[in-house]
C-alpha cells in the first residue's frame, strides 16, 4: 500500500506540471518537467524511506513479487514487459532526428538610437508626431489613419493579414509566421516608437537574439517615407482598437 | 370598411418590410466600409487600395458577377447560402494551411468577426450594389451523383480530352494554349487541376461537378450544362468529368507543415535527367512558395504556389529534381509560349540556396541572398535560344548588392525536360567544393532555399518566386530505423531482473 501511495504522489506532481499544458493551452516545456519530476521522485522516496521500517513497507511488495513464490505468474508478465518498455524507450528516442531550433526573442531590446532619412532617431523621446491630431483635430486624425489603412493594404496586408491577424495570404509560406496586430499582446506592449523601428529597419535590423537572417520583414526605409511609416502605425492601433504604451 | 383595413394593414406591412430591408443594408453597409472596402473599394468596384496588388483581383460587386456560386448557370445571382459562404470562409476539406477563405486568393473566411446576422447584413448590402431583389435562389441538384469507379473515371477521361483540354492541358496542369483573360480584363490561367489545395471553393467531387455544370462567371469557364453550347454534356457526363478531375489531385506534391528534404544516398552515379528510375528511391517534399515582395522588382502576382523537390547523393555529388507546373515552357521560339505570355517573355528558371562553407549553429546567412554571411546559389536557367540550350551556373552571394557568378564548367550541371504543363529540372553540384562552396554532411541538417522564375509571367532578375530558409538532411546510407539499441537496452534490463532473481533465490 507504501508503494501505491508513493506511485500516487509521484503521479500528483507529474499532472500538476502538466495541467498548464492540458487545460490552459500553455505546456510546460518537456525537458522542464523531466528535470522537475527527478527531484520530485528523489524527494518522495527520501522522505519514504526516512525510517527503516518505512522503507522496508516501501518495497515489500516488489520483494514479494521475486521472493513469493504464489506470485510467480505476476512476476513472470511484469520481467517479460519491463525489458520490452525499456526497449521502446529507447527506440524511440532514437528516432528522432529534427533539424536544430534556433530560440528567437520575439520582441527583442530595440537599440537607443537609429539613422534613417539622414536623421538620427533617439527611440526614448520620439513619439508618433500625428497622435496629438487625436484629441485636437479629429477630421484630421481620421484623414491620417485613412492614409494609414491605404500604405497598409500596399504593402503589410499580403504577410500580416487583411484582419491584421498576421494571417495574409503569404504567411502560411513563411518560416517565421507574420506576428498578428489584434489581441493585447503585440502592439498593445509596445510604445509607436518600437513599432518605427521595427518597421524602419524590419528583419535585417533586429539584433542577433531577434533571428535578423529569418526574419521575412523588409527594412521598409528604402520603400516609405518617414510619415507614412508614422502614419501606418496610427492605423495599426486604430483598426485593432489597441492603445500605445506610453513612456507615463 | 373591412376591405380598407386589410389595404392599410396591406401596405403598412410593405412598408414595414422595405424599412427592414433597408435598415439592414445599412447595417451592412457599415460592416462593409470597415472591413471589406480596402480591398473591394468603397463603392464596391473591386477598386480599393488592395486592389492593384492581387491576382485574382478583389470581386467587382456592381456587376453581381460572382466566379463562385451553386445557382443554375443561367441564373446570374447567387443565392443566400453562397453569399454567406462566401463571406464566412469555407472550410474546404482540402486547403491551404491557416486559410479559411477561398483557396490560392487573398479573401479569408470572416467568421471569426461576423455573425450569422452580420453575414447575412454585408450580404445584403453585396446584393443591393448589384440591384439583386431578395428572391431565394435554388442551388443545383446534385442528387444524380455517379459512382467515382474505374469505369465512370475513364468515361470522364475521354470526355475531358474533347471538351476541357484545350485550356487545362492533356494532363490536367493547367498549360493552356489559349491567353485567358475575365471579364474585368484581369488575367486568368485555367486551373491546375492536380493542385487540389489551389482550388477556390473546394476540390469535392461535388464542387468539381458544381463548376462544370455552372461555370465560372465573368471567366472563359463555361457552363457544359448550357444546351446552347457545344460542348454540353449530359449530367451523367458531367459527374464523369468530375470523377476523373478528382482523380487527377496529386496529393504527395502538397507541402506538409513541416517539411524536411531527405536526400537519399546511392552508390555509383547520379542521375543526370529527370527521367531517370533512380528518383523513385527519393521522398518527395513540397515547399509553398510567396513572391519576392521584400526588394525592388517586387512582385504580386505569382503564378506557381509550390514545388515539388527530390534529393539524392553519393560520395562526391548532390543532385535535387525540382519540379513544378507551369502553362508554358518560356521558349521564345516556341509560338505557343509566345502568344500566352503576359507582356515580355523570359526564359524560366530555377535556383537552389546554401549557406557557403562551414555553418555554426545557429547561424544561419540572411534567406534573401545572403548579407555579411555569404550564400551560395546553384541556378538552372531554361534556353533563350534554340542554339544556346540550357545553362547551369553557381552564384556566390553576399547581399542582393554583392553577387559574384562563378564558371561552373564541369561543376554544376542542370538538365530540364518541358512536358505537358510540367518542368522537371535536375540541378548536380559538388559535395565538397572550394571554401566557398557548401558544406554537406552526412546525417546532418543543412538549410537549403529555392527560388523560381515563370518568365511567361514576367518573372526576371530580382522579380521571382522563393522560399525561406528550408531544412534538408542528408540521411546515412542504409539507414532504416535502428534496432540494435533497443534491443540491447532490453537484454541488460532483462539480465538485471535475472540476477535480482537468483540473488534473492540464494539468500533463500
Amino acid at each position: 500500500m507504501r508503494l501505491l501511495k508513493f506511485v500516487l504522489t509521484c503521479l500528483f506532481f507529474y499532472l500538476l506540471l502538466k495541467a498548464p499544458g492540458l487545460f490552459l493551452g500553455k505546456p510546460v516545456p518537456s525537458s522542464l518537467i523531466a528535470m522537475y519530476m527527478f527531484f520530485i521522485v528523489i524527494t518522495v522516496l527520501l522522505v519514504m524511506t526516512i525510517t527503516d521500517d518505512g522503507a522496508e513497507k516501501l518495497f515489500a511488495p516488489i520483494r514479494s513479487l521475486v521472493e513469493d513464490p504464489s506470485k510467480k505468474l505476476i512476476r513472470n508478465v511484469v520481467f517479460v514487459v519491463v525489458p520490452i518498455v525499456c526497449g521502446y524507450a529507447v527506440y524511440d528516442s532514437g528516432e528522432k532526428k529534427a533539424p536544430p531550433t534556433e530560440l528567437r526573442a520575439v520582441h527583442p531590446a530595440p537599440p537607443a538610437i537609429v539613422k534613417a532619412y539622414g536623421k538620427t532617431f533617439d527611440l526614448a523621446s520620439i513619439g508618433n508626431p500625428f497622435r496629438k491630431a487625436e484629441k485636437e483635430d479629429p477630421a484630421a486624425f481620421k484623414a491620417f489613419v485613412k492614409e494609414g489603412s491605404e500604405v497598409y493594404f500596399k504593402n503589410c496586408f499580403f504577410c500580416h493579414g487583411d484582419k491584421l491577424d498576421g494571417k495574409g495570404h503569404y504567411a502560411h509560406a513563411l518560416e517565421l509566421r507574420p506576428l498578428p496586430f489584434t489581441g493585447t499582446d503585440t502592439i498593445a506592449q509596445l510604445q509607436e516608437s518600437y513599432l518605427f523601428w521595427r518597421i524602419l529597419k524590419g528583419g535585417p535590423g533586429l539584433p542577433r537574439e531577434g533571428g535578423p537572417s529569418i526574419s521575412a520583414m523588409p527594412a521598409w526605409e528604402n520603400e516609405l517615407t518617414e510619415d507614412e511609416i508614422w502614419k501606418v502605425i496610427l492605423f495599426l492601433y486604430d483598426y485593432t482598437g489597441n492603445t500605445p504604451r506610453s513612456w507615463s | 370598411m373591412g376591405m380598407r383595413l386589410l389595404t392599410l394593414f396591406a401596405l403598412l406591412f410593405c412598408f414595414s418590410n422595405d424599412v427592414f430591408a433597408q435598415t439592414e443594408i445599412d447595417k451592412g453597409k457599415a460592416i462593409y466600409s470597415r472591413l471589406c472596402a480596402f480591398c473591394h473599394g468603397i463603392e464596391g468596384a473591386g477598386d480599393g487600395p488592395a486592389a492593384a496588388y492581387l491576382n485574382p483581383p478583389p470581386r467587382d460587386f456592381t456587376l453581381g458577377l460572382y466566379k463562385w456560386k451553386s445557382t443554375k448557370f443561367d441564373e446570374y445571382a447567387p443565392s443566400d447560402d453562397d453569399l454567406a459562404r462566401m463571406i464566412s470562409g469555407m472550410r474546404s476539406h482540402d486547403s491551404i494551411p491557416g486559410w479559411d477563405g477561398m483557396n490560392a486568393t487573398s479573401m479569408p473566411g470572416w467568421s471569426d468577426l461576423l455573425g450569422k446576422e452580420e453575414v447575412s447584413h454585408v450580404a445584403a448590402y453585396l446584393k443591393s450594389l448589384a440591384g439583386y431583389d431578395n428572391a431565394p435562389k435554388s442551388a443545383i441538384d446534385l442528387s444524380g451523383k455517379v459512382k467515382a469507379d474505374s469505369a465512370s473515371v475513364e468515361r470522364g477521361k475521354t470526355l475531358f480530352k474533347d471538351r476541357c483540354a484545350e485550356c487545362h492541358g492533356v494532363s490536367g496542369r493547367g498549360d493552356a494554349t489559349k491567353k485567358l483573360k475575365d471579364d474585368w480584363g484581369a488575367r486568368t490561367w485555367p486551373r491546375d487541376l492536380t493542385e487540389g489545395w489551389t482550388f477556390r471553393a473546394g476540390s469535392a467531387p461535388e464542387d468539381i461537378y458544381a463548376r462544370i455544370t455552372i461555370g465560372i462567371p465573368g471567366t472563359q469557364m463555361p457552363s457544359f450544362a448550357d444546351p446552347a453550347s457545344k460542348k454540353m454534356m449530359t449530367d451523367a457526363q458531367r459527374w464523369d468529368v468530375a470523377n476523373y478531375a478528382v482523380s487527377l489531385n496529386e496529393s504527395e506534391k502538397k507541402p506538409s507543415a513541416n517539411p524536411v528534404l531527405k536526400a537519399m544516398k546511392l552508390d555509383g552515379k547520379l542521375p543526370d535527367g529527370p527521367a531517370d528510375a533512380k528518383w523513385d528511391k527519393a521522398a518527395i517534399s513540397g515547399f509553398y512558395l510567396f513572391p519576392q515582395i521584400f526588394v525592388s522588382s517586387k512582385s504580386y502576382t505569382p503564378s506557381v504556389v509550390s514545388v515539388s523537390v527530390k534529393a539524392l547523393y553519393n560520395d562526391g555529388e548532390a543532385a535535387f529534381l525540382i519540379e513544378w507546373d507551369d502553362p508554358t515552357n518560356s521558349m521564345p521560339w516556341d509560338q505557343k509560349a509566345l502568344e500566352i505570355a503576359d507582356g515580355d517573355l523570359f526564359p524560366d528558371s530555377v535556383a537552389v540556396q546554401f549557406p557557403s562553407g562551414q555553418l555554426k549553429p545557429g547561424d544561419r546567412p540572411y534567406f534573401g541572398m545572403g548579407g555579411p554571411k555569404p550564400v551560395t546559389i546553384w541556378q538552372w536557367k531554361g534556353p533563350e535560344s534554340i542554339e544556346e540550350g540550357q545553362r547551369a551556373r553557381i552564384i556566390d552571394a553576399k547581399g542582393v548588392k554583392n553577387i559574384n557568378q562563378r564558371l561552373a564548367d564541369g561543376l554544376l550541371t542542370a538538365n530540364g525536360i518541358y512536358d505537358n504543363g510540367r518542368w522537371r529540372v535536375v540541378i548536380k553540384g559538388p559535395l565538397k567544393g572550394s571554401d566557398k562552396d557548401p558544406v554537406f554532411e552526412e546525417g546532418g541538417f543543412t538549410p537549403v532555399a529555392f527560388a523560381l522564375w515563370d518568365g511567361s509571367n514576367g518573372d526576371t532578375g530580382g522579380r521571382h518566386l522563393m522560399t525561406g530558409w528550408q531544412w534538408m538532411t542528408f540521411e546515412k546510407q542504409g539507414e532504416g530505423p535502428s534496432y540494435l539499441w533497443p534491443v540491447a537496452a532490453g537484454v541488460i534490463v532483462f539480465c538485471g531482473e535475472m540476477l535480482w532473481l537468483f540473488s534473492a533465490r540464494k539468500k533463500d
